[in-house]
């Protein structure tokens, strides 16, 4: 049986684990602008990269944008996922592809879509200043609040899909028993669904949370190039500057973080709800 | 397994030394990979040379289209290869310097191609051909500019703030015109940080791409910016009401270039293909669709689009080569204060 997982674990082995220490072994290496590279062993990359007032603002907005569009999507996504985990309909599965049906449209087509949204000639502009609301048109390309939609719409069917998931699971009796006993609804779904669904919850935070710590296309088309985040600096260092040490450098640090939190979050999500 | 590339290029190649009896003798033909830009300059590519020149010679242009960084990263990152991804690269000469100074193209000489010797001396180098070329220009919107500018330091005007904008891509193109701006020059980007955050307090839009830039003129969000004057040439095509200045602190010249790396699998295919860049009609065919200038003597402009793309004799006088050895070493520190300081 135990063999069974092996094609998966050599092929995470090979596509992941290589590749990720090959880059790390990249990252101790020294960058030169005229050799691009040169062989050494050393984290001065690490120290440098760390000690950056630069990075160290860059991580802090990325880890910000990324709490706060986990915390935005899970509020927008928990009405949505309580609704398909309860529907009993045979159009069921239509409305579990409708979900999925933004995923079917690429991050950059996407942001694009909302490009023509956002700018000065834009949809929103146009009409608003078509209706007297305004009389200059507003910016809203290049604002932090413009990538908090793009990501939002990217990550939103994540939350709602997995979350329905484990509400399908609960039975329904047990709301009708709270319900029996005089819990209000704003009780059953404290006491009872919330406790129930955290599986789902925590599965759903971190794979959202994860996906927009590492968020690139909406953050360059939406956010524009004064808008720090750590995978346009990533590109930053490898494309632009050539400079490989410190590209792999800065990935790593995000990898870092990303984990710690996920951990973290993981444990204290556990801790709160005593999940098993 | 026999890839489709390989049956061709074999299969081209023995028929030719079946034909010419010589293996060293063998044309050119067979499968070639291009890394290239898309949009316009990729279909000009096509139309101007795969299908009229390199066609009918049984060469098969397959075309690898990125932007300059992912092309450039691919040519570092395979540079260890014994098989390369590409039999001709096209990159800016700038980059070119770059990938060059790592030993991973070709030499360029007229035994290989042709039409070298129609070159302008000033503009070859070992392992490259000049495909066109431009220059960095002041655009200006002529009907809400009054008194165009003159210099690069006119765009420091205070009665220009909030008016001024930049493509972020062509960050090292907008630090030397800085540069020259505070009284440096191509060997000294000195003056360009001070300059530049005198232009951030003087609320400079950025914009991500020259797309976004073009979009930012036409809807009068900015009226001034620094271009390539063949960029200006097709946005003023396009509608948008621009002229344009060189200012007089000087021009710098941009080259297109293309280049055989050492591991491209075709390389015969890929001299080919840089001999027929340079082929005059279809040289003078992208100064009229792309509004860059010809790199080779015998492609005359006719006069009336000569005077939109070319300079005039005074302002052929002002184009400035950059230091690429100068550039290059400074690259990091450039990008960091771009970054960093300018935009941050």
């Amino acid at each position: 049986m135990a063999l069974l997982v092996l094609p998966a674990c050599l092929l995470v082995l090979g596509l992941l684990i290589g590749p990720m220490a090959l880059m790390f072994r990249i990252s101790l290496n020294q960058f030169s602008p005229t050799q691009l590279m040169i062989e050494a062993f050393s984290f001065s990359n690490y120290v440098q990269a760390a000690a950056d007032p630069y990075y160290q603002e860059v991580i802090l907005t990325t880890l910000g944008m990324a709490l706060l569009c986990t915390a935005l999507t899970l509020v927008i996504a928990f009405p949505t996922a309580y609704w398909l985990g309860r529907l009993e309909s045979r159009w069921k599965s239509l409305v579990v592809i409708a979900t999925l049906f933004p995923l079917l449209v690429g991050n950059v087509v996407r942001s694009a879509g909302w490009m023509a949204l956002f700018t000065r000639e834009g949809l929103i502009n146009m009409v608003l200043l078509k209706a007297h609301v305004i009389s200059e048109p507003l910016t809203l390309m290049y604002t932090p609040k413009a990538v908090v939609l793009g990501i939002i719409a990217v990550v939103l069917p994540y939350m709602i899909l997995t979350i329905a998931a484990v509400i399908e699971s609960i039975p329904r009796d047990l709301e009708d028993a709270a319900a029996n006993l005089g819990a209000s609804a704003f009780q059953q779904f404290w006491r009872v669904i919330l406790p129930l669904s955290a599986p789902g919850v925590a599965a759903g935070s971190i794979l959202v949370f994860v996906l927009c710590m590492n968020t690139y296309a909406t953050a360059v088309l939406l956010g524009g190039p004064r808008f720090k985040m750590m995978a346009p600096a990533i590109f930053d260092q490898f494309v632009r500057g050539n400079n490989w040490p410190m590209g792999a450098t800065l990935a790593f640090m995000l990898l870092a973080v990303t984990m710690s939190f996920t951990i973290f979050g993981s444990i204290a999500f556990a801790r709160r709800y005593r999940m098993r | 397994m026999i890839s489709r590339r390989h049956f061709l290029s074999a299969g081209a190649g023995a028929a030719t030394i079946l034909a010419s009896g010589t293996p060293g003798a063998r044309a050119a033909s067979g499968q070639v990979v291009v890394g290239t830009w898309g949009g316009d300059y990729g279909q000009l590519l096509t139309d101007l040379i795969d299908k009229p020149l390199l066609a009918p010679k049984g060469i098969e242009v397959l075309q690898d289209v990125a932007n300059a960084d992912p092309r450039k990263t691919k040519l570092l990152a395979e540079r260890q290869s014994r098989r390369g991804s590409m039999d001709v690269a096209c990159l800016s000469d700038s980059d070119h310097y770059i990938v060059a100074g790592t030993n991973v193209f070709d030499a360029v000489d007229a035994t290989k191609v042709s039409r070298l010797n129609k070159v302008f001396p000033e503009l070859r180098t070992d392992t490259a051909i000049p495909h066109i070329y431009s220059a960095q220009v002041i655009l200006y919107n002529e009907n809400l500019v009054n008194t165009p500018p003159t210099s690069w330091a006119d765009l420091w005007d205070p009665k220009w703030r909030g008016r001024v904008g930049l493509a972020d891509i062509l960050y090292p193109a907008n630090t030397l015109a800085a540069a020259l701006a505070g009284g440096g020059g191509v060997s000294n980007y000195d003056p360009a940080e001070k300059k530049l955050m005198e232009l951030r307090s003087l609320d400079v839009k950025i914009y991500p791409s020259n797309e976004a830039l073009a979009a930012g003129l036409k809807s009068e969000e900015v009226w001034l910016t620094t271009m390539w004057l063949a960029r200006g040439f097709m946005w003023k095509k396009a509608g948008i009401p621009l002229s344009h200045v060189v200012p007089k602190e000087g021009a710098v010249a941009i080259v297109f270039e293309a280049s055989v790396p050492r591991n491209a699998r075709n390389k015969e295919g890929g001299f080919a293909y840089l001999d027929a860049m340079l082929d005059a009609k279809a040289q003078i065919a992208f100064a009229d669709k792309m509004g860059y200038v010809p790199t080779v003597s015998d492609a005359v402009l006719p006069e009336d689009l000569a005077k939109h793309v070319s300079l005039s004799e005074a302002d052929r006088g002002k184009l400035l080569k950059p230091d690429y050895k100068y550039q290059t070493e400074r690259s990091q520190r450039t990008l960091d204060f771009w970054n960093k300081q300018f935009k941050g």
